[in-house]
C-alpha cells in the first residue's frame, strides 16, 4: 500500500496479514493514544476515584480469562471468581516471602493448575452441565477456604508492600502505585491473549466451540483445547485475584464468592463475549452502574417523597441495584447478544469513512 | 489601645471561627443489599443521634457533619467510601459496620491513623496485628459465647453443646474461643454447624444435633437462620429437648417478630438495655424515633440502639477531644480521647448496661472493648427479659490469651 495511514479499510491480501495483531496503522496510533490517556488519567483522579478505576481494571483481566473459556471455547464457567480466590490466597500466603512481580505469576500458575483440574468435567459434560460442575468448584473453593486454618477460615490475611525499589508505598501513593502496576499487567495480558487467540490455537477454540466433532474430524484435540482454555482462563483469573489482593491489602474470602463469579459473566456478556474490548467495556460499565445505583438507591432512601409512595415493607432501595443488574443484563441478551463491543464497532466503522457515509 | 483592640479583633474572629467549624465523621454500612435489617436501624440509630447532638450542640462551638453512606454489604464499595471520605472531608472517626470489610480495612485504619468503631464485634477486630485504632463499643462476640457457657455451667455441670454458626468469618470467630472455653468448664462441643441464610427446613440439622446429644445449642448468626431453626424446633417438638440461645445479633425484636411464639425460652446475651427498661438511653431513643418518625420496626430495633451507642461513643469522644486539645477535633485528639475514656472518665450514655464497678464504657490503649458487661436475658412472652445481673466474663480473659 502507497500509504498505510490513509487506509479506509482492511486490504488484507495474505495469511500472514491476516493474523497480524493490528488490523491497520490507526488502530496502533488509537492503542498508542488510549495507552497514553490511560498513564495520564490519574494525575486527574483523586486517590479515590483511582481506586475505582483499579477494580475496573483487575475485573477487566479476570474477564479476559473468561473470555477464553466461556467466550473464545463456549465453557460456561461460573468459578472465574473462585480462580481469582486462588491467585488471591496464593498472593497471600507467599506475599511474606516472595517479591510481587513473583507472587502475581505465581498465583496465575497455581489457579492455572486448579483450573486445569477442574476443565477435567468439561471432557464429558457441555453446557448446563458444566456450568453447574464450574458452580459446585465456586462452592467447594468458599468451603474449603472456610474451613482452612492456614487460610483463616476466610478472615482477612494482611498482603502488604511498602516498599518497591526504595519507593515507598503508603497511603498516600497506594492506588497510584497499583494503578500502573495493574495497567501493565493488563497490556500484557491483552497482548498476551491476542497474540494467543490469533494464531492456530485461537481457531482450535473457536471450532471446539463451534463444533467439537468437526473440530475432531478436522485432527484437532478438542480435549485438550478445552482444558487449556480452563487453565488459561483461570491463570488470568489467578493473576486478578493476585492484584486484588495487593490493591486492598489483604484477602477476604467474601471477595471470591458466586456473586463475583456472576458479576464477572454479567461483564463478559455486557462488553461483549471474546472481544478485547468488551473486556474493558464491560467492566466499567458494571462498575460505574453499581456507582450510579448506589447513590441513586441512597436518594431514594433518603428522599420523603419516594419513602411516602413505596408500600410498607417493600424496601426498593435494597433491590435497585440487583434489578438494574439483571434487567441490563436481559436487555443486552435480547436487543444487543454482542455487547458494548458491538457499540463501540458501529462508532468506529463510522468515523472510519468520516464525513463521508457509506 | 491599639493592643486591645487587636485582642478584641483576634477574639472576634476567633469566635466567628470557632463557630463555623465542622468536624466530620463518617458511617458505612448495609442500609440496603444483605444484613440491611441490621444495617439500616443501625444507620438510622448513627444518623438520629447526630441530628440530636447537633441540635443540642453537644460539642460546643463544632458542628458535626454526619456522613451516613450504604455500602450494600460490599466490602470494594466500603473501602471506596472509605477512601473518598480521606479524600473530601477527613473525618475524625470512622464507624465501620461489617467483619469481612473491617478485617480488610485494618492495615488501611491502621496506617491513616484512624479511631475506628466497627458494627462488627469480632475478636480479630481488636487483635493484633494493625488493631490499634479499633474499639468494640460491646463485648466482642467470643465473650458473649463464653458468657452464655459460663451461664450454661451454673445450672448444667458437663454440658453437651452444639454451635450453630453462620458461615462466615463472622460466625467462625466464636469456635476456637468456645472450644477452649467448654475444655476449662468440663463441657462438650458435639457438633458445629454453619447454616446460613434459606434454611428453610433444619430437620436434619436438629435430628443430628439430638442424636448426638446436645443439651444446648449456641447460635453465632443473624436472626433469620435463628428463627427458622427455632420454629423447626417446635415442630419437632425439641424445644424442650434442647435449650437454645445466642449472641447479640442472634436475639432483639426481629427474632421476636420472625420466630414469634417459637422464640418463647431462647436465651440471648446483650450488653444493650432492652426498650421496656428505664434507662437515660432508651428514653433518649425512644424520644428521637418519635422526633424523626421512625417506624416502630427501627425504635424497637436493639441495632437502632447499638447504631446510637456508636454515635454516642464517637461524639462524646470528639467533644472530649475539643476541650482536651483547645480545639483540635481530628483523628489524633480523638483517638487519644478514646483511650482516656476509664476510670473516673468512662462514659455512662445509658444505653449498654453497666459492670460491676458502675462502669458502662471504657476504653485504655490495650483495652479497646467498650461495655464490658452484658446480661443473658430470656424471650417471655413476646419480649426479652434478663435473667441474670450484668456481668463480666472472666473465662473470655483466660481463653483469649490462653
Amino acid at each position: 500500500m502507497r500509504n498505510p495511514w490513509a487506509q479506509t479499510g482492511n486490504y488484507r491480501t495474505s495469511y500472514v496479514q491476516d493474523t497480524t495483531i493490528f488490523a491497520n496503522y490507526r488502530e496502533i496510533v488509537s492503542v498508542v493514544l488510549l495507552l497514553l490517556a490511560l498513564c495520564i488519567l490519574p494525575l486527574f483522579l483523586e486517590r479515590s476515584q483511582v481506586l475505582v478505576l483499579n477494580f475496573i481494571l483487575i475485573y477487566a483481566i479476570a474477564v479476559l480469562g473468561l473470555n477464553i473459556t466461556t467466550g473464545y471455547a463456549g465453557l460456561i464457567s461460573v468459578g472465574q471468581a473462585a480462580f481469582m480466590g486462588v491467585g488471591a490466597y496464593t498472593v497471600a500466603l507467599s506475599a511474606p516471602s516472595l517479591p510481587f512481580w513473583l507472587t502475581i505469576p505465581l498465583g496465575g500458575f497455581t489457579a492455572a493448575i486448579i483450573g486445569f483440574i477442574v476443565g477435567i468435567p468439561s471432557l464429558r459434560v457441555k453446557h448446563l452441565y458444566l456450568a453447574l460442575a464450574t458452580l459446585a468448584f465456586q462452592e467447594i473453593f468458599v468451603w474449603v477456604v472456610g474451613r482452612s486454618p492456614a487460610l483463616a477460615q476466610g478472615a482477612a490475611i494482611p498482603v502488604e508492600m511498602r516498599n518497591f525499589l526504595g519507593l515507598e508505598i503508603g497511603f498516600r501513593n497506594h492506588n497510584y502505585f497499583w494503578y500502573y502496576v495493574v495497567l501493565f499487567v493488563l497490556v500484557l495480558m491483552v497482548i498476551a491473549w491476542r497474540n494467543l487467540l490469533r494464531g492456530k490455537y485461537g481457531r482450535a477454540l473457536i471450532a471446539v466451540r463451534d463444533n467439537d466433532r468437526a473440530a475432531d474430524a478436522m485432527g484437532m484435540d478438542p480435549g485438550r483445547t478445552k482444558l487449556m482454555a480452563f487453565a488459561l482462563g483461570a491463570f488470568y483469573g489467578g493473576v486478578a485475584g493476585g492484584l486484588l489482593a495487593y490493591m486492598q491489602r489483604a484477602v477476604v474470602v467474601e471477595e471470591f464468592t458466586l456473586s463475583r463469579s456472576v458479576a464477572l459473566l454479567a461483564m463478559a456478556i455486557v462488553g461483549g463475549l471474546g472481544t478485547v474490548v468488551g473486556s474493558l467495556l464491560g467492566p466499567a460499565f458494571i462498575e460505574f452502574l453499581r456507582l450510579y445505583m448506589e447513590r441513586l438507591s441512597e436518594w431514594m432512601k433518603s428522599n420523603a417523597f419516594i419513602q411516602s409512595i413505596t408500600p410498607a415493607g417493600v424496601d426498593v432501595a435494597s433491590a435497585l441495584l440487583p434489578l438494574s443488574f439483571g434487567l441490563v443484563i436481559v436487555l443486552f441478551l435480547i436487543f444487543e447478544p454482542r455487547g458494548l463491543y458491538n457499540w463501540w464497532r458501529l462508532l468506529r466503522s463510522y468515523f472510519r469513512t468520516w464525513p463521508f457515509r457509506y | 489601645m491599639k493592643r486591645a483592640i487587636i485582642l478584641v479583633a483576634m477574639a472576634f474572629l476567633g469566635l466567628v471561627m470557632a463557630q463555623g467549624r465542622t468536624v466530620n465523621l463518617l458511617w458505612s454500612g448495609a442500609i440496603t443489599g444483605p444484613t440491611s435489617d441490621v444495617g439500616g436501624p443501625y444507620g438510622a440509630g448513627v444518623e438520629d443521634y447526630c441530628r440530636y447532638a447537633n441540635e443540642q450542640k453537644l460539642i460546643p462551638n463544632f458542628t458535626l457533619n454526619c456522613t451516613v453512606r450504604d455500602d450494600q454489604y460490599q466490602n470494594p464499595n466500603t473501602q471506596r467510601i472509605f477512601e473518598e471520605a480521606l479524600d473530601r472531608a477527613k473525618p475524625a472517626i470512622y464507624l465501620g459496620y461489617s467483619t469481612g470489610a473491617m478485617l480488610q480495612l485494618k492495615p488501611l485504619i491502621n496506617e491513616v491513623k484512624m479511631p475506628t468503631i466497627p458494627a462488627s464485634a469480632h475478636i480479630g477486630l481488636i487483635d493484633p496485628p494493625n488493631n490499634q485504632y479499633m474499639f468494640l463499643p460491646v463485648s466482642s462476640y467470643s465473650e458473649q459465647v463464653v458468657a452464655l457457657m459460663e451461664y450454661i455451667n451454673r445450672t448444667t455441670k458437663n454440658a453437651k453443646i452444639a454451635l450453630v454458626i453462620n458461615p462466615s468469618p463472622f460466625g467462625r470467630a466464636v469456635v476456637d474461643h468456645a472450644r477452649r472455653a467448654a475444655q476449662r468448664l468440663g463441657q462438650t462441643i458435639v457438633d458445629v454447624r454453619e447454616v446460613g441464610s434459606g434454611n428453610l427446613d433444619n430437620t436434619a440439622l436438629l435430628r443430628a444435633l439430638d442424636a448426638a446429644g446436645a443439651q444446648f445449642i449456641i447460635h453465632q448468626n443473624v436472626a433469620g437462620p435463628v428463627a427458622n431453626i427455632l420454629k423447626d424446633a417446635q415442630r419437632l417438638g425439641l424445644n424442650r429437648k434442647i435449650r437454645q440461645m445466642g449472641a447479640v445479633y442472634t436475639g432483639g425484636s426481629d427474632l421476636i417478630r420472625l420466630a414469634g411464639d417459637a422464640a418463647e425460652g431462647f436465651l440471648w446475651a446483650s450488653s444493650y438495655y432492652t426498650l421496656d427498661e428505664n434507662a437515660p438511653g432508651i428514653n433518649l431513643q425512644k424520644q428521637l424515633a418519635q422526633k424523626y418518625n421512625r417506624s416502630a420496626d427501627i425504635l424497637n430495633s436493639t441495632n437502632y440502639t447499638a447504631g446510637m451507642l456508636a454515635a454516642a461513643i464517637a461524639i462524646e469522644a470528639m467533644k472530649r477531644a475539643a476541650q482536651r486539645f483547645n480545639g483540635r477535633i481530628d483523628n489524633e485528639t480523638v483517638y487519644q480521647a478514646l483511650i482516656g475514656m476509664n476510670g473516673p472518665n468512662a462514659f455512662k450514655p445509658g444505653f449498654a448496661v453497666s459492670t460491676k464497678a458502675g462502669i458502662e464504657i471504657d476504653f485504655t490503649r490495650s483495652e479497646q472493648t467498650g461495655a464490658e458487661g452484658l446480661r443473658v436475658l430470656e424471650a417471655r412472652g413476646g419480649k426479652f427479659v434478663p435473667v441474670t445481673e450484668p456481668f463480666t466474663s472472666a473465662l473470655f480473659r483466660q481463653v483469649r490469651n490462653p
